[in-house]
């Protein structure tokens, strides 16, 4: 199986000149993609170690380059996430809370002077969307940082992904809201664009909330959702005009995993063939298993067999 | 064209108008020079001087600023004259009979001056001392004695520390100017309180602040301009997020200037209006500036310097400029000035603002996100001395040494030291309120405290001379009273909760200050130009329900707390 980021030829390119320090290498594969797609590509990347002292300099020959500072800032925001580590607030020591702060408060540096020099590149903004919810920044704030990445790009999936984030409850929002949102995504955004997955994360959201896969009304919650999660997919990933942009797996496997727990296995078995051997971590990750290749195996494995009539 | 000439020693700036002549005496003396112990001294006096003058058929009024205080009129040549040489006369022979009657129309009229919401920002970056003293109500009032009063006029009120403005055609027939000689009086250094710039405080709700110091020059004006510019454009116009939103120019100090933004938000809106501002003042450092913003600022700007020339009303300013020792410039030059301005001007000076910028956010906006450091609310020291420990928290101590005072709970204490004290309030039943140079206060209620009248007792015989203003008593109702021993129904609160329910406190005590401040400023200003006064009503407004608002939300929030 081939994991995402891997799962895209331009991030195989991309990751190389990363590695050799190649920015016209780097810059030559982003300024390809669509803006989604650079921005998920840059979003890769970023988890590549070591980064800052390369990108600084870049920026300090250059300052007016939006895209090494997207990426700058993307990455010391990882590092800060990766040192807060994802558990429970409460299990995170207040050193740790401390070191995360700073190193999202340097992001948010490099960010807010990308913002100013290139209010028109949606990657600042989809970053910015991400240390906003490390930083505590209210959901005013983050609606206004939505607002100008919708007037730079009205369509940015990776951006509106944080955006539904910080839309749940377990953020600043509710359940109204963060469906009203993905669903309203989606209609606006024109038939085949991947915002239908909008409508399938919410729903992943409301299902892990629920209690997730040992609950029963965590996959009643999904069962329930059928109907829209149809008609998500119709729009975005089983429409013709979908594209396989950097991203689109994640995309598809959120389709995956809402029918394949929701019991409709002939529509999971869909998706799993349009995958391919391609498949994303997410949001298998959310899962009870150290390992998020075995549980993608297993409902690969149970939606097939469910297909072909086979035994469990 | 301003014409100088010199008149009884005065110099004299004429500047043609059309319409009534009007004309200004402006001394060289303001709130920043009184020490705050003798805040309001200035003001008094300009009161006292007006009172013998009596009634007039014609516009007269005075005011006192934070660097300068006048006597204006607009009026016939020969009004105008007798005004003036009225003023001259009344500054040598002050109606000292009316002193307690002025002291208590100033109380009812009252307190604070400068912006209302914007009064706690000098205090803020100044402290307690010179340009912060405005920040504050007229605490010395009481104090002041006649003596003081024929000190202050003889060192501040001379023919050598005033100039002469008039709007009209020629210098009043006869027109005599008879003051002392004395000497110019510089403009006080401004003291500064924060460590780090840029720093932010937590001030009025419902609106965001922000200023900064820059250097007095044209490009700092476009600078403030195209901030106005900017905010309006990206908070209303584009983010509907602020109703009011705009940036204004003021000089103070002698090479300096300062550029206070100011944008309005609902409780709901208000970091997004913090975020938006933060992108507008980045914007502008970075120096992503459009040539056409750039000259249509350049523009009005021009236009409103050519204009205010036209009406005569530009040559208050020169004035100011001339007591400062700066030369008098004719409104062509500064044009030209101001068409001189480039980008890469505006980029320079809105990196220093950036630099020393002081940022007043609502409560619950956490600026640091954003690279703001949070200015001192408490001290770093404390006193070395007798600890008092309250009657109702054994960790709460008030600590009595010969140094100053200090009132400690745990880690976190407010310090003042005699030798950096502005002022000591002192009520007869013991209760005291020491404020430090910095601006910190510590309250001293001998109610509270083991042996607390030993403790006042003690602190007393070391205020340093000149710092106590004895305050009329307290209603029984105001005296704090110790807790009585009733067991507690509830836990007692954790150190957090202590925290907030003291900064709450002291959130209250201001905003009840400053609510003060604000109505005093109504009653004071509705003898005004017209335009200044809907500005400022709506000002007002705004602020007065912000205050009541504020209020509210920390009765709310003690509720929860106790």
């Amino acid at each position: 199986m081939l994991l995402e980021p891997a799962a895209y030829p331009e991030f195989g390119v991309l990751d190389a000149a990363v590695a050799r320090r190649d920015w016209a290498g780097c810059r030559a594969a982003l300024d390809a993609a669509s803006p989604s797609g650079r921005t998920v590509l840059l979003q890769a990347a970023a988890e590549s170690p070591d980064l800052e002292e390369w990108l600084r300099r870049l920026l300090q020959a250059d300052p007016w380059d939006s895209t090494a500072a997207a990426l700058l800032g993307m990455h010391l925001t990882k590092v800060g996430w990766r040192i807060r580590s994802s558990a429970t607030a409460e299990h995170v020591s207040a050193d740790q809370f401390r070191q995360f702060r700073e190193w999202l408060r340097r992001a948010e540096a490099v960010l807010i002077d990308a913002a100013a020099r290139a209010p028109h590149d949606p990657a600042v903004w989809a970053a910015r969307l991400t240390t906003a919810r490390g930083l505590q920044v209210d959901l005013a704030e983050i609606r206004r940082r939505h607002d100008r990445m919708v007037a730079a790009d009205p369509h940015h999936l990776p951006g509106q992904r944080q955006y539904l984030q910080s839309l749940c409850p377990k953020w600043y929002g509710s359940w109204p809201q963060a469906h009203a949102f993905a669903h309203e995504a989606m209609t606006a955004a024109p038939p085949g664009a991947p915002q239908g997955s909008l409508v399938a994360e919410a729903h992943i959201e409301q299902w892990l909330d629920l209690g997730g896969e040992y609950k029963r009304a965590a996959t009643a919650h999904l069962v329930g959702a059928r109907d829209s999660l149809h008609d998500a997919a119709n729009r975005s990933i089983w429409h013709p005009a979908f594209r396989r942009d950097p991203g689109w797996v994640s995309a598809a496997s959120a389709f995956a995993m809402v029918f394949a727990q929701a019991g409709d296995q002939q529509s999971a078995a869909r998706v799993f063939a349009m995958l391919g051997p391609l498949a994303s971590r997410w949001p298998w990750s959310y899962y009870d298993e150290h390992d998020e290749l075995v549980v993608i195996r297993r409902y690969r494995r149970r939606s097939a067999s469910a297909l072909t009539g086979g035994g469990r | 064209m301003i014409t100088q000439s010199e008149l009884d020693g005065v110099p004299v700036l004429l500047s043609p108008a059309p319409g009534l002549m009007r004309a200004g005496l402006v001394f060289r003396v303001g709130f920043a020079d009184e020490p705050l112990a003798r805040h309001g001294i200035t003001h008094l006096l300009e009161h006292l001087a007006l009172y013998p003058l009596g009634l007039s058929d014609h516009h007269v009024n005075g005011t006192t600023g934070v660097e300068h205080t006048s006597f204006h009129m607009q009026g016939p040549p020969d009004d105008v004259a007798r005004f003036l040489a009225g003023v001259c006369a009344s500054l040598q022979d002050l109606p000292m009979h009316r002193l307690d009657v002025e002291k208590e129309l100033l109380r009812t009229e009252a307190n604070g001056r400068g912006d209302g919401a914007l009064d706690a920002m000098p205090l803020w970056r100044h402290g307690a001392r010179d340009y912060g003293v405005s920040s504050y109500p007229e605490f010395g009032l009481p104090a002041i004695t006649a003596d003081e009063l024929r000190a202050w006029a003889a060192r501040y009120f001379t023919r050598d520390n005033a100039v002469l403005w008039i709007a009209g055609d020629r210098v009043p027939a006869g027109l005599r100017l008879p003051l002392p000689a004395g000497r110019r009086e510089p403009l006080p250094t401004p003291s500064n309180t924060l460590p780090v710039t840029p720093a932010f405080f937590r001030g009025a709700p419902g609106v965001v602040a922000w200023n900064a110091t820059v250097p007095r020059n044209p490009a700092s004006q476009v600078f403030s301009d195209l901030l106005e510019r900017e905010m309006f454009r990206a908070l209303r116009q584009e983010a509907g997020l602020s109703y009011t939103a705009g940036s204004s120019y003021r000089e103070f100090g002698a090479d300096t200037a300062m550029v206070v933004a100011v944008a309005d938000a609902l409780p709901e809106k208000q970091e997004a209006v913090f975020g938006g501002l933060v992108d507008v003042l980045t914007t502008l450092q970075v120096g992503r500036i459009d040539q056409a913003d750039l000259a249509i600022v350049v523009r009005q700007r021009g236009e409103t310097l050519w204009n205010a020339d036209q009406q005569g009303t530009r040559v208050a300013g020169e004035a100011a400029a001339l007591l400062a020792g700066r030369r008098v410039r004719q409104v062509e030059d500064e044009i030209a000035e101001i068409m001189a301005v480039t980008v890469g001007d505006v980029t320079a000076v809105a990196g220093k603002a950036q630099d020393s910028g002081l940022l007043m956010t609502p409560r619950g906006v956490d600026a640091r996100w954003a690279g703001f450091q949070p200015a001192p609310d408490r001290s770093e020291k404390m006193i070395l001395g007798t600890a008092h420990a309250a009657h109702s928290d054994p960790d709460v101590h008030l600590i009595t040494g010969e140094d100053g005072v200090t009132l400690a709970d745990g880690d976190d204490h407010q310090t003042v030291r005699f030798d950096a004290c502005s002022i000591v309030q002192a009520w007869p039943d013991g209760g005291r309120l020491f404020v430090g140079h910095d601006g910190i206060m510590v309250r001293v209620e001998p109610t509270l405290f083991r042996d607390g009248h030993d403790a006042v007792a003690f602190l007393d015989a070391r205020i340093p001379p000149g710092l106590r203003v004895d305050q009329p008593a307290r209603r029984p109702d105001q005296i704090p009273a110790p807790q009585s021993g009733r067991p507690r129904p509830e836990p007692p609160p954790t150190r957090a909760e202590k925290r907030e329910a003291r900064r709450i406190r002291a959130g209250y005590v201001l905003a009840v200050i400053f609510g003060l401040g604000i109505v005093s400023r109504i009653l004071r200003f509705t003898g005004n130009r017209y335009g200044e006064d809907v500005q400022f009503a709506v000002l007002i407004v705004l602020l007065v329900g912000g205050v009541v608002i504020a209020g509210s939300l920390i009765r709310a929030r003690r509720r929860r707390v106790a």
